[in-house]
């Protein structure tokens, strides 16, 4: 009488194992086809956080971020601190784009030039620091062979290059090592001064390469424009 | 009528008894050549194996012979040389001191042939690595622990400082990686993630030379690699393990089993740091990376009856890469199973059925932003299938299927975008013990991948033959890999250089693997030489399309390697050892073809260990060196023409290490190594020289807590 039940507790007991396995590979198979844990990466938006461009500051005037897309090996993109706005252009025999009127420094990639302006690397790497005395400043010079504006014959050893002027102090801002494949990138954290042809200065720092994405060529530029007093410290320090 | 019932009662009484005074009770004690009990072994009658018993924690047995049975006992336990014996008439009691299977013929492996075989009497030529092996090595990736055992197999570094297999003239996607029987997602530069083979807890590794894609489909093309979990067949185990060595290299570990009525359990758990090298010298990298991994694997196992039981096993696994100041790289798997066995027809059939979820990803932690982007997922869940019956004394026929989802996201898609493939097999073997001397292996097996639309047929064909001190062994087996969804559907801009295109219209690689095997055996001293010669047809490369103006993905020319092996080792009972491998390797590839070969032609292993073991005390201490030869390669000039080459001389190099392990009381096991004693430092660190900045020291402990307190 009592073994009955026993055996009939057994074979219930082990129908519902197999019940729990079989629910369990069930759920597991059918939740996890294109994978699981999905909510533990982050998924930005592909451009820079507030779009491209002067982004707004509290002092509008004196100092902010300037982003911009630079990820075309065909384009500079001009920035003019004193109207707050960025111009860009097409490289290339063909293209018919000019510069803007009003410029101050001008990007491609992570390559440089100036509007006849002049550079200095500091030690800082804090915006609105006073110049440190001695400080030289380097202009702009002529290549045939930094602006790189097709790269599908580097492993050949033919890359193709525009002549332009070129500032080899600021574009110091960003360490491209391409020894080896993929590159190696290092921001040098460092501000650069810019001593406009106009007599104003510029403190100009790369804070990042890369979009919210991990996108390279998409700059994030903080710049701090100095107040005419303290650019005539910067002056007398430097004439 | 009661007269009669009272006898006839009687008579059977009389019977009985006679029959229950004929039986025997024996009983005994298994320990191995220094005392130590060894429990878990097994004890059975010679001539009727099914009549037998395991050893408790004291080594102890009992066990009640039938009457008129032979009583003549047959002791095995893993790792030893079984032995017989006849209990005491006087005493019926029997203990045996077993002595330890030097050369490893004993040990069971089951790659070869997907059932459990001694590797004595494995038709298919079988490497093993044993769990005594992997600690006397002292090492902690599976690229240290195989370069250190085996000739003709060299881990180095491709693009970008991943990891890349060579393992004679095959790379990471022609040699198939398993644990425990199982594939493993996901890949980088075509080789998986290496670093996710934790050596904690490793049994035996097993290694299979040649196409095995008869058992294993795809991938199998020139081996597999089979990592072996150890089971939990004690009441309980708890170890804890930390190695320091150079450059801040950093190893923790822990792991806790028990058995428990129908319950065994596995834990483990592993981290390890190394900070970034710089390698002071110019090379095809001059710093590599820092990381950290973490690795939490678990197993439990439900016996539910004698026959029936039920695994289930869950992982995961982190790694990140300080690959810069702005970005570090990010590794992850999460991979569960369960499979359930079930034996029938007094042990001589068994089914097996397992699911498996296996997920790899990969993504940036982009330092400014603190996000975390994935860009590749790799998610395989796969069913399978395996029946195996054993008829007659050893033949083992056995048939299975498999089907898989493969699915991957990838940044070498358009738009990061994902694709998925179908697979399913059947296979087919027989393993036949023709004779003592002779024994046969066939197998055959169909797969289909649905977007390669491949179809193939692999098949196998293994004979042993045995004389003497010598056996025989030669084999022919097919070898298949269908192109991957990577192969096929990539379109990927390589940093603006230039864009590498996937090819929908790839055929699958299929490869001819022939081998011949001679191995001799006397005393404790063992030879084995070994030949092979493969041809692979359509091997996949990437190769410069003139119409596309970038790199794709293209079948090349027949590849041709062959080459030979020799192994000879011998160990003492007073505690010497010694072993030393050569293995050539030629590797023939058509001028003109998009590969050049760069597989270095010699390469040796030599090891020297002398052992010694009391009750309280023991070390082991080795002297074990790597010769790898240079290579003279012809290297194209330009990516996009196979016209012009240049030469490139990789130079050959040796590292030399000197391990002593030493044991304290039962449990407390501390190891000190030094590596590169010759303080080698390549002059130019190309990406296939060694990584190191010359001799380094380490130091381990592994305390068993178990062990103190038994």
């Amino acid at each position: 009488m009592r073994r009955h039940p026993t055996k009939q507790g057994n074979g219930m007991k082990r129908k519902s194992i197999f019940t729990a396995l079989l629910t369990g590979v069930a759920l597991l198979s059918l939740s996890s086809c294109n994978g699981m844990l999905d909510d533990i990466y982050d998924i930005p938006q592909e451009s820079t956080p507030d779009g491209y461009g002067f982004l707004p500051s509290g002092d509008a005037t004196a100092s902010g971020k300037v982003c911009i897309d630079a990820t075309d090996y065909k384009k500079w993109t001009y920035i003019d601190f004193r109207n707050k706005v960025c111009h860009t252009t097409e490289i290339g025999e063909d293209s018919t784009d000019a510069a803007p009127a009003e410029w101050d420094i001008a990007v491609h990639r992570y390559d440089t030039k100036t509007n006849g302006a002049s550079v200095c690397e500091t030690d800082e790497n804090v915006l609105g620091k006073p110049l440190p005395a001695g400080a030289v400043f380097a202009e702009d010079v002529y290549t045939t062979d930094r602006i790189a504006t097709d790269m599908s014959g580097m492993m050949d050893g033919n890359i193709l290059y525009a002549s332009s002027y070129y500032n080899e102090v600021l574009s110091r801002w960003l360490d491209v090592d391409t020894s080896n494949m993929p590159p190696a990138y290092t921001l040098s954290g460092r501000v650069y001064i810019v001593k406009l042809k106009d007599g104003r200065h510029i403190g100009l720092k790369l804070s990042d390469f890369m979009n919210p994405a991990g996108i390279k060529g998409h700059m994030t530029i903080d710049y701090y424009i100095y107040p005419q007093a303290e650019q005539g410290i910067l002056i007398m320090n430097n004439p | 009528m009661q007269t009669i019932l009272r006898k006839v009662f009687i008579a059977l009484l009389v019977m009985t008894a006679s029959a229950v005074s004929a039986q025997r009770t024996v009983n005994g004690t298994v320990t191995d050549g220094r005392g130590t009990p060894l429990i878990g072994a097994s004890v059975s009658l010679k001539h009727r194996p099914h009549t037998g018993t395991t050893t408790d924690t004291k080594g102890h047995y009992t066990l009640v012979i039938p009457a008129g049975e032979d009583p003549t006992l047959q002791v095995s336990y893993i790792g030893y040389i079984p032995r017989t014996g006849k209990p005491s008439i006087k005493t019926n009691r029997l203990d045996l001191a077993l002595n330890e299977d030097e050369t490893g013929l004993q040990t069971v492996v089951i790659t070869g042939t997907r059932t459990p075989k001694l590797l004595k009497d494995a038709p298919i030529v079988t490497k093993v690595i044993s769990a005594d092996r992997i600690k006397k090595t002292d090492a902690t990736h599976i690229g240290e622990l195989l370069q250190a055992e085996i000739p003709g197999i060299e881990f180095s570094y491709a693009m970008d400082q991943q990891v890349t297999l060579n393992m004679q003239g095959f790379g990471g996607n022609s040699v198939l990686f398993l644990q425990d029987g199982e594939r493993i997602a996901g890949e980088t530069l075509d080789n998986i993630d290496y670093n996710r083979l934790n050596m904690d807890n490793v049994e035996r590794i097993e290694i299979v030379k040649g196409a095995a894609s008869s058992l294993y489909g795809s991938n199998a093309v020139g081996g597999v690699v089979n990592v072996i979990t150890r089971d939990a067949t004690e009441p309980w185990t708890a170890n804890l393990n930390a190695r320091i060595g150079a450059h801040n290299n950093q190893r923790y570990g822990g792991s806790f089993s028990f058995k428990s009525g129908k319950f065994n359990s596995l834990t483990n758990i592993q981290h390890t740091h190394a900070d970034a090298i710089d390698l002071g010298r110019d090379g095809d990298y001059s710093t590599v990376f820092g990381s950290k991994t973490w690795n939490i694997k678990e197993r439990l196992t439900f016996n539910a009856t004698d026959r029936l039981n039920f695994t289930g096993r869950a992982g995961y696994y982190f790694r990140e890469r300080d690959k810069s100041a702005d970005t570090r790289n990010r590794y992850r798997s999460f991979s569960g199973g369960i499979k359930g066995r079930y034996s029938f027809a007094g042990g001589k059939d068994d089914i097996e059925v397992a699911y498996s979820f296996d997920q790899y990803d990969k993504s940036d932690l982009i330092t400014s932003s603190r996000n975390d982007i994935r860009d590749y997922s790799n998610v395989q869940n796969s069913l399978r299938a395996l029946y195996n019956h054993k008829t007659g004394r050893k033949n083992v026929l056995t048939v299975g299927g498999d089907y898989m989802r493969d699915y991957l996201m990838s940044y070498q898609f358009e738009n990061n975008g994902s694709k998925r493939q179908y697979t399913c097999d059947a296979f087919a073997q027989a393993d036949l013990h023709v004779t003592d001397k002779l024994s046969a292996i066939a197998g055959l097996r169909y797969d289909y991948y649905s977007e390669a639309r491949a179809n193939n047929l692999s098949s196998k064909l293994g004979m042993m033959y045995k004389v003497g001190n010598c056996s025989l062994r030669g084999s022919y087996s097919g070898g298949f890999r269908a192109p991957t969804l990577k192969e096929m559907y990539m379109s990927f801009d390589m940093a603006s250089i230039f864009m590498i295109y996937g090819n929908e219209n790839l055929k699958p690689e299929r490869s001819h693997n022939f081998s011949l095997l001679a191995e001799y055996i006397k005393g404790r001293c063992s030879v084995t030489v070994t030949g092979y010669y493969n041809k692979v047809d359509n091997r996949i490369t990437t190769a410069w399309n003139k119409a596309l103006n970038g790199m794709q993905y293209v079948n090349m020319a027949p590849l041709k390697i062959s080459g030979f092996d020799v192994n000879a080792q011998v160990k003492y009972p007073c505690g010497f050892g010694a072993s030393a491998s050569y293995a050539y390797t030629h590797e023939h590839i058509k001028a003109g073809e998009p590969l050049t070969s760069s597989t270095r032609p010699h390469t040796a292993t030599a090891r020297i260990e002398y052992d010694r073991q009391w009750k309280s005390y023991g070390f082991c201490i080795t002297l074990s060196g790597r010769f790898l030869s240079g290579v003279t390669t012809d290297e194209y000039t330009s990516v996009s023409s196979y016209e012009e080459t240049s030469r490139q001389r990789y130079p050959g190099y040796a590292m030399w290490k000197l391990s002593l392990a030493q044991r304290i009381a039962k449990g407390v096991n501390i190891t000190l190594a030094a590596d590169n004693l010759l303080n080698y430092r390549p002059s130019y660190y190309y990406n296939n020289s060694p990584s190191t900045t010359g001799t380094t020291l380490a130091a381990g402990i592994s305390v068993d807590i178990d062990k103190i307190f038994k």
